[in-house]
This record gives C-alpha cells, sequence and structure tokens, in this order.
C-alpha cells in the first residue's frame, strides 16, 4: 500500500524525495492520531493530496510508517554522561549541536538515541565515512583562482552547487566558475578511531548521547 | 511586564530539507569555530552577524536587503543603478525557484531579505526556505505543521517575511506564534504565542527588529478580537511591552467606544502589516486595522478609537506618542495597514519630517511624523466617500453607504500592497484600484472564534480598474498613471535609475519610467502578482530584481550585450 500510494513522493524508503522523510515522524513528536489525520486530509497548499482510503488500511498504513522509524533501545553499559558531555564539548560541539549548543555542519544529535541504534552511532564515530546523511555529504570545490573550499552539499544540479562550508556558511556557487569539483567518499568529520577516543572514553559519549 | 509562553522545543515543525535535524532550544550566541577537520578556508566570503547598525545602514550595501522595506523608512527605494530605463528592455528571467506550496485566495506576498548571497524567504502555509540568490536553489525548507483548527489564517494562509538579527531569522505564524530559527539550517530556536489561534487570531507579517526588539503585529479584525502590537527579546523570546489598539475602559480614547467592553474589547484593530521605524524619534509608525464587525456600526457608536489610523509608538516603552484616523468610525473594511513612508519633505519652504500614506480610503496623507500634524489629505482616487479633509482633520463624508454614487469597495483605494517613494522626485508611487460597491449592513451574531463581518458588499465588476499613479506629495497632484486592466492588489519599488517596478492582476512584472509612467518592459509571470512587491539587489556584479508570483519566486537581471 506504502509502495502503491506514498513512495513515489516519499521515497521507496520513506526517506523522502519530493515529499518528506517519513522515518522520524514518532521520534519528532508525531502520534498515531495526527500521521492518521494527515494522510486523511492531505496537508492544505501542498501538493500532499488527502485521502480516502477505509478507516481500517489507514491505520494499517500508520503502523508501517511507525515501524520504519524503530530502534532497538540503547542497552545499559558503563558510562559517566557527565565525562560523556566534556569528551562532547571537546571533540564534537564544534560541528554538532546537542542541548541548543554548538555548530551546524554536522547533523544536530537531538534525541539521537531514538533514531538511531547504538551500533549504528558507534559506526559513526570510529568510521563516519561509511555512512554519511544525505545534505552532509562531502565536497571539495576549487575556484578559478585556486581558493579550496570544502563543505556539505545542500543542493546542487548540472549548473551549480550549494554548501554549508567548514565554516558553517551558507554558500551557491555556478560550476563555470570553479575548477574543480570534488565529491569525497570521506566524511567532514574525522574518525574517531581507538587512538583518539578509548573505549572508555566512548562509553562516556555514548552514554552522554542517550540523554539528548 | 507580562511574560509570553515561551516553547524551546517544537515538535510541529518539520524537519529542514535536508537533515533529521529537529528544533532545539537555542542559546543566542555566535558557534563555536569549528574544530572540525578540512582544508583552511581562504576564500574570502562574507559571513555577516546581522547587528543593529547593519539593520540601520539599510541600502548603503547593495548586496543586502535586511528589513522587509529595504530600510526603516519605507520608501522601498533602492539606489541601484545599473538597472536603467535605457538598458530594462534586456531584463531576462534568470532563475525560478517553485515553492511547492499554493495560496487558497490569496497570493505570494512575501519581500525576501537578502544576505550573504542567500536569499531568506518565507511562504505561504508557513513554508520558508533559504535560497541561493545566485541560482534560486534551496538550501533548506522548513515547514510548520498547523493545527486543524485555524481561524483567520484558514482564509488567508500568507506570509509577508522574515525579520533578521544575528545568526536568527523571525517569522510569524498562522496559529499566531512568533518563531525564531536558526538562519543556517532553518531549525526552529524558539517559539512563542501571541494569541489564541481558535479565537480567530492569526498573524501574517513580516517582523521588524530594531535595536533589542522583535516587533510584529496580529491579524483577525474580522473576526471579535484585540489588535495589539509587541515587543519581544530577540534572545529568549520574552515580550518585553505589548500596545492594544483599542484602550481599556477608562483609558484615553476608550470614550470612543460604548462602555460595554464585551463590545470594545472585541473591536478588532488589527495590526498586520509592517510599520516604518525613525530611529532619531526612536519611533515606529503602524498602520491599525478596522474596528469589527466590519460593515456594522451601530453596536459600536463613535470614533472606534485607534481603529483605522496610523499610531507612533515609543520604541522603548511601547506607548503611543500620537494618531491620526484616516476612517473615524469605519463602516467598510477600510483597514489602515499600509507601510507608512517616512521622508524629508519641503513644505512651505521648509523642510518637514514627515510619514505619508495612501490609504484605504481613496485618500493620501502627508503627516508631520514627530507631532501627528496633518500637512495634507487629498483623494488618489476617484472616491465619492468623501473629496476633502476639514479643518478638524475628519473627512467631510458625503456617501457613507455608496447609494451616492461609487465607493471603493472593501479592498480599498489601495491595501496593503506597498508602495515606493523616491525622494529626487518627490513622487510617491502606488497601485490604486477604483472600483464601485455598495455596502448594506446587517447586524451579525458576535461568537468567540467566528467571523462577525456584519453585512455585504455589492460590488460592480464592470466599473473596476486599477492604475500606477504617481503623485507629488507636495500637492498631492497625480502626475501621470498608467491603467491596468483589473484593479490590482500588487506593490512598487522605485530605483535611482529612474525606474518604477509594479505588478498587476493579470500576471504582468512590469517597468516603467519614474517621470513619465512610460510602460519600458513587461514579462508574464501567469499569475496575478498579488501583495507583493519587487525587491533589488548586487550580487557578483549583477544587478537582480526579484518579485513573487503564485508559487514562484522569479530573479531577472540584463542580458548580457551581445548575448541572444
Amino acid at each position: 500500500m506504502y509502495q502503491a500510494r506514498c513512495a513515489e513522493c516519499h521515497g521507496p524508503e520513506a526517506e523522502g524525495v519530493m515529499g518528506p522523510n517519513l522515518t522520524r515522524l514518532w521520534i519528532d513528536g508525531a502520534t498515531d492520531d495526527r500521521v492518521f489525520q494527515t494522510v486523511r486530509s492531505g496537508i492544505p497548499g501542498s501538493v500532499m493530496p488527502s485521502s480516502s482510503m477505509p478507516d481500517n488500511e489507514l491505520w494499517a498504513l500508520v503502523s508501517f510508517l511507525k515501524s520504519l522509524g524503530a530502534v532497538p533501545p540503547w542497552d545499559e553499559h558503563a558510562g559517566d554522561a557527565e565525562a560523556g558531555g566534556e569528551i562532547f564539548a571537546a571533540n564534537c560541539a564544534g560541528c554538532h549541536q546537542a542541548g541548543g549548543k554548538g555548530g551546524r555542519l554536522g547533523p544536530d544529535l537531538a534525541r539521537i538515541s531514538s533514531r538511531n541504534s547504538r551500533d549504528a552511532v558507534i559506526q559513526s564515530i570510529r568510521d563516519p565515512a561509511l555512512s554519511v546523511e544525505p545534505g552532509f555529504r562531502s565536497v571539495l570545490l576549487v575556484t578559478a583562482d585556486g581558493h579550496r573550499i570544502r563543505g556539505a552539499i545542500k543542493s546542487e544540479d548540472a549548473f551549480s552547487i550549494q554548501i554549508m562550508d567548514t565554516n558553517q556558511r551558507l554558500q551557491g556557487y555556478l560550476k563555470r566558475d570553479l575548477q574543480e569539483v570534488r565529491r569525497e567518499d570521506s566524511s567532514l568529520m574525522p574518525a574517531f578511531g581507538p587512538d583518539r577516543l578509548s573505549e572508555a572514553e566512548l562509553d562516556h559519549l555514548l552514554r552522554y548521547l542517550a540523554t539528548l | 511586564m507580562a511574560r509570553s509562553l515561551v516553547r524551546c522545543l517544537s515538535f510541529g515543525a518539520v524537519a529542514a530539507l535536508v537533515s533529521g535535524a529537529a528544533p532545539l532550544a537555542g542559546q543566542y550566541d555566535r558557534p563555536p569555530p569549528n574544530t572540525g577537520p578540512g582544508i583552511p578556508d581562504d576564500s574570502g566570503f562574507l559571513d555577516t552577524f546581522v547587528t543593529y547598525d547593519h539593520l540601520r545602514a539599510g541600502f548603503s550595501d547593495p548586496g543586502r536587503w535586511l528589513t522587509f522595506s529595504g530600510d526603516y523608512s519605507g520608501k522601498r527605494h533602492s539606489p541601484l543603478t545599473q538597472i536603467t530605463p535605457d538598458n530594462v528592455h534586456r531584463l531576462v528571467p534568470v532563475w525560478t525557484f517553485q515553492t511547492g506550496t499554493m495560496t487558497r485566495g490569496r497570493g505570494f506576498e512575501t519581500t525576501p531579505l537578502l544576505l550573504d548571497g542567500v536569499l531568506y524567504v518565507t511562504g505561504s502555509n508557513n513554508f520558508a526556505w533559504a535560497v541561493d540568490a545566485r541560482t534560486g536553489r534551496p538550501f533548506w525548507q522548513y515547514q510548520r505543521e498547523l493545527p486543524d483548527d485555524l481561524g483567520y489564517g484558514r482564509s488567508a494562509p500568507v506570509n509577508r517575511g522574515f525579520g533578521i538579527l544575528g545568526d536568527r531569522l523571525f517569522m510569524v505564524t498562522l496559529d499566531a506564534d512568533l518563531l525564531a530559527l536558526d538562519r543556517r539550517t532553518g531549525a526552529v530556536i524558539w517559539e512563542i504565542d501571541l494569541a489564541d489561534h481558535r479565537l480567530g487570531y492569526a498573524a501574517t507579517l513580516a517582523p521588524l527588529v530594531v535595536d533589542g526588539k522583535v516587533i510584529v503585529g496580529i491579524s483577525g479584525g474580522e473576526y471579535p478580537t484585540r489588535g495589539f502590537i509587541d515587543a519581544y527579546d530577540p534572545e529568549t523570546g520574552e515580550r518585553i511591552w505589548r500596545w492594544y489598539t483599542i484602550p481599556d475602559p477608562g483609558q484615553p480614547g476608550s470614550e470612543t467606544w460604548p462602555d460595554d467592553p464585551e463590545i470594545s474589547l472585541k473591536g478588532g484593530g488589527g495590526t498586520w502589516m509592517t510599520g516604518s521605524y525613525d530611529p532619531e524619534l526612536n519611533l515606529i509608525y503602524w498602520g491599525t486595522g478596522n474596528p469589527n464587525p466590519d460593515y456594522f456600526g451601530e453596536s459600536r457608536p463613535g470614533d472606534n478609537l485607534y481603529t483605522a489610523s496610523l499610531v507612533a509608538i515609543d520604541v522603548d516603552t511601547g506607548t503611543l506618542r500620537w494618531h491620526y484616523q484616516f476612517t473615524p468610525h469605519d463602516l467598510h473594511d477600510w483597514d489602515s495597514n499600509h507601510v507608512p513612508v517616512l521622508a524629508e519633505v519641503e513644505i512651505d519652504g521648509a523642510m518637514r519630517r514627515v510619514v505619508m500614506v495612501a490609504n484605504r480610503n481613496g485618500f493620501f496623507y502627508v503627516l508631520d511624523r514627530e507631532t501627528g500634524e496633518l500637512l495634507l489629505g487629498k483623494p488618489y482616487t476617484d472616491t465619492t466617500w468623501a473629496r476633502e479633509i476639514g479643518p478638524d482633520g475628519r473627512p467631510i463624508v458625503l456617501n457613507e453607504d455608496g447609494s451616492l454614487g461609487c465607493l471603493p469597495d472593501n479592498w480599498g483605494g489601495t491595501n496593503f500592497n506597498p508602495p515606493s517613494y523616491d525622494p529626487a522626485l518627490a513622487t510617491f508611487f502606488v497601485n490604486a484600484r477604483e472600483t464601485c460597491a455598495i455596502f448594506v449592513p446587517e447586524e451579525p451574531e458576535i461568537e468567540e472564534g467566528r467571523t462577525a463581518m456584519g453585512g455585504v458588499v455589492w460590488i460592480d465588476q464592470d466599473q473596476g480598474y486599477g492604475a500606477l499613479r504617481a503623485i507629488d506629495v507636495r500637492s498631492g497632484e497625480i502626475q501621470w498613471e498608467f491603467r491596468y486592466t483589473s484593479p490590482t492588489m500588487a506593490g512598487v519599488m522605485s530605483t535611482a535609475a529612474g525606474l518604477v517596478f509594479a505588478g498587476d492582476h493579470e500576471g504582468n512584472f512590469m517597468a516603467f519610467d519614474s517621470r513619465t509612467g512610460r510602460n519600458l518592459w513587461y514579462y508574464q509571470t501567469g499569475s496575478p502578482i498579488w501583495g507583493a512587491a519587487a525587491m533589488t539587489y548586487m550580487l557578483d556584479g549583477r544587478q537582480y530584481v526579484i518579485i513573487p508570483s503564485g508559487t514562484t519566486l522569479l530573479a531577472f537581471a540584463l542580458m548580457p550585450e551581445g548575448d541572444g
């Protein structure tokens, strides 16, 4: 039902195409009733149509959407949240927001433990290049006069590219004014291997992230 | 000082375009220096933390447009001269941004802000975007999840723009909230309630940011509501002051209402159009809306202060310095929610600091903006409602209900669509509406949360037309006009090059010679240009002109010579 009615706009994995990402609705505070009503009524003034499907089918769709964002709960591990907060402030806050402070170059980490499994977050810390969210993929631009600008791609077409650079500035560029647009396999986030973040420190950091 | 409910975590905001970011409590400071990796960036690009001084500087930086009217004066008169009467025929569309959202019953009324090559745009249904000013490509999108029980916001799901300060954007919403957004990501930093939307309140205007304050007004005059102007702390969202357009019983002005607060304190007076600001006098100038019920006046005898007025408010204290009421005891829904235009004009051999308004009632006014003294009041339309202002500053009303000739309809001789003023020519440009209406009042049932128009308006569609008019502000005489085939709600912008840009209801976006009114260029946008006026900026050595129309934001610039 989802594939037939919703995937064209919201993507086969519900991660968003023309329509928004549907995998985090409940994490972001939606309720079953609210989602039901949105599908039933559509969104006025947008391309999201209303639906006349029977209630039981619509509730089945709601259940399906709810299952998409389900994340295994983070088990209790050793680690001190306060120490983790200090580690976060020293290493992560330059790029990530948490508790209302921090940078914007990386994703906002509010409710990270509801959105990602503990193992997935560990992987993101140890080897961030393995999986980079859309909107944060790294690019290197070289301008006609040789300036090198690194940043996260926000939007791109055949003729232009829009990024947030590593100074967190939104900048748009015409490709004809660039010598090179180099998409990077790496992430803007450095890898925090065991040499940079010990297992104990990682536990502290994860304990802190679980409080967000 | 009242405390507003400040919500720092919003579950109503939809994630930004490209991240799963959820809105957070914000702290008003610069982000910490990036400690991440990367090649040091020596691109030299701008990254402005907007201050009050930047706002006060207005048009001095051609790469900025930092407030609704471009500067605090409300003139919407750009100093840019790359596009001239001689070359405007080479103006071509250079990009189109599709909003993906439609406006039932109204239009795309916004004025984008421009900073460091990024346009910050609000749209209908409380969408908003950051857009690359070179290409029209998006950086992020914000979309508010709106409740099902909107009042006025359902019938007019519009928004007219952001305010900006620091790294923050300020936007009001159809459910009568004020938001602070992070301008780099579109994430909500804080949001507060302005009023209860279930009673009919909504908010649609572009906030006015002055030193240490975000100033907003409210919509809902078709409902039994009470209008106000608020000032908020940009860091915390805490309310600093509120000024009600209808005085409390016993306060000055309350004598112009019945004694019954059930009538007076639900008597309308919305404040839904961005005002102007004089930093030297420290006064904001703000228009106020119709009294409620709109067409039925028997329940509210008296002048109904301060509805249908221009008020001058002390920015520090939120107290009234002076007022001028354009339409005492209004019976026509002639809100005075216009952009007040501040200028220095020579009158009787002396330079006067004035505020000018082309009013919905069909009259053009010039007032001393320090004292409120009326200096000139003259019709700029063929209204039969009145033809002159008496020595007491009140209109001499000849035709109250339309039975003695054409009256401007309820949309008025002009509306909230911005005018423009060219100081070099001492000429005020306004899109005027010539209409013919009869008003039939009827006592309404007053119920909270339901409209109470109090009658109907019969409009003769065959007799309506529109016109761009140029008014000499020293005499009130019309210097020239360009006629449209129907009344228009489009706004006007002028430039120092001697151009006037205007739109019409048939979708044309046009350029005229400021001195003569000769049409020099036009482009068919495909949708009525409704409520919006153009803005313009320099970027990469090129002058862009931007106009919203329908579901799109359109950008124009000169085609280089020798191309195409």
